[in-house]
């Protein structure tokens, strides 16, 4: 019985202690967004925006560790991979816009995006068949129109 | 009985010298090559490019192995395939000095490589 409540307050005492560890949890200003209708600016910025652009809604739990390293971590490397607040610099490349929109197109077309855990807990995050229709559309075509340009 | 340094020696030390390092590490100024790099046996050749700052450029990358390859730099939000045997321009923006890293997507045991802008 002594043992259980010893390891209690040890557990409760490391918790505590990692809350004082710190966590990047910056929105760096923009740097242009992609050109899109308005619609479809609306599905990005309800479904996407929130790991790939740097106007991040963070959650309560990304501010009580361990759960805040691991949306973090998420976060850096969804924007990494995909930045819509960084458009504008995909786009001085535009074989590297298009491809970036060509991969969009594959991850809605194979429900890899948004995660279905990312889902689970923000519904704003689920698509309709329409939604997910209309951001295809919408992404081959433009990925389609900047590789003809380039 | 050693010789006294002269001024003709001394030019041509750091003649030799400037000459030396500019084989060592390509450089791209404002002579209007454009830098190349080639993947080969599992390496980007050269492993490092030096840049000149504050212009924007273009990249040459050739994929001379048998596998398609992703020349991708986070820093530089550049992402391009390169099919095995074919040659791609980048577009590059211009960049602020510093060192910029770049990997191939498809290979992660792949060494990075850096473009360096000074």
């Amino acid at each position: 019985m002594r043992a259980a409540k010893a390891a209690m307050v040890a557990l409760a005492v490391a918790f505590a202690v990692i809350q004082l560890i710190p966590v990047a949890r910056s929105n760096p200003p923009e740097a242009g967004d992609p050109a899109a209708p308005v619609a479809i600016v609306r599905i990005l910025k309800r479904a996407c925006y929130d790991c790939h652009s740097n106007q991040t809604q963070w959650p309560w739990y990304s501010f009580v560790a361990p759960v805040s390293w691991l949306v973090s971590r998420h976060v850096t490397e969804a924007r990494q991979r995909l930045n819509f607040s960084e458009w504008e610099a995909y786009t001085s490349d535009p074989e590297t816009a298009s491809h970036k929109l060509a991969g969009i197109a594959d991850q809605v077309s194979g429900e890899k995006m948004a995660p279905w855990y990312y889902r689970a807990v923000h519904p704003q995050a689920r698509l309709s068949h329409a939604e997910r229709q209309q951001l295809i559309r919408w992404a081959r075509a433009t990925s389609a129109a900047l590789r003809s340009s380039d | 009985m050693p010789r006294k340094p002269t001024v003709v020696n001394a030019f041509v030390l750091a003649l030799g010298t400037s000459t030396a390092l500019s084989l060592a590490v390509p450089s791209f100024a404002d002579d209007g090559a454009m830098p190349q790099l080639r993947f080969e046996h599992g390496n980007f050749a050269p492993a490092q490019l030096t840049v000149p700052a504050n212009k924007p450029f273009k990249v040459k990358v050739t994929n001379g192995s048998d596998a398609a390859i992703e020349f991708e730099s986070f820093e530089l939000h550049r992402e391009r395939v390169v099919p095995p045997g074919e040659t791609i321009t980048v577009h590059m923006p211009s960049l602020a000095p510093g060192n910029y890293q770049f990997f191939d997507d498809f290979h992660h045991e792949v060494p990075k490589g850096l473009i360096v802008s000074q």
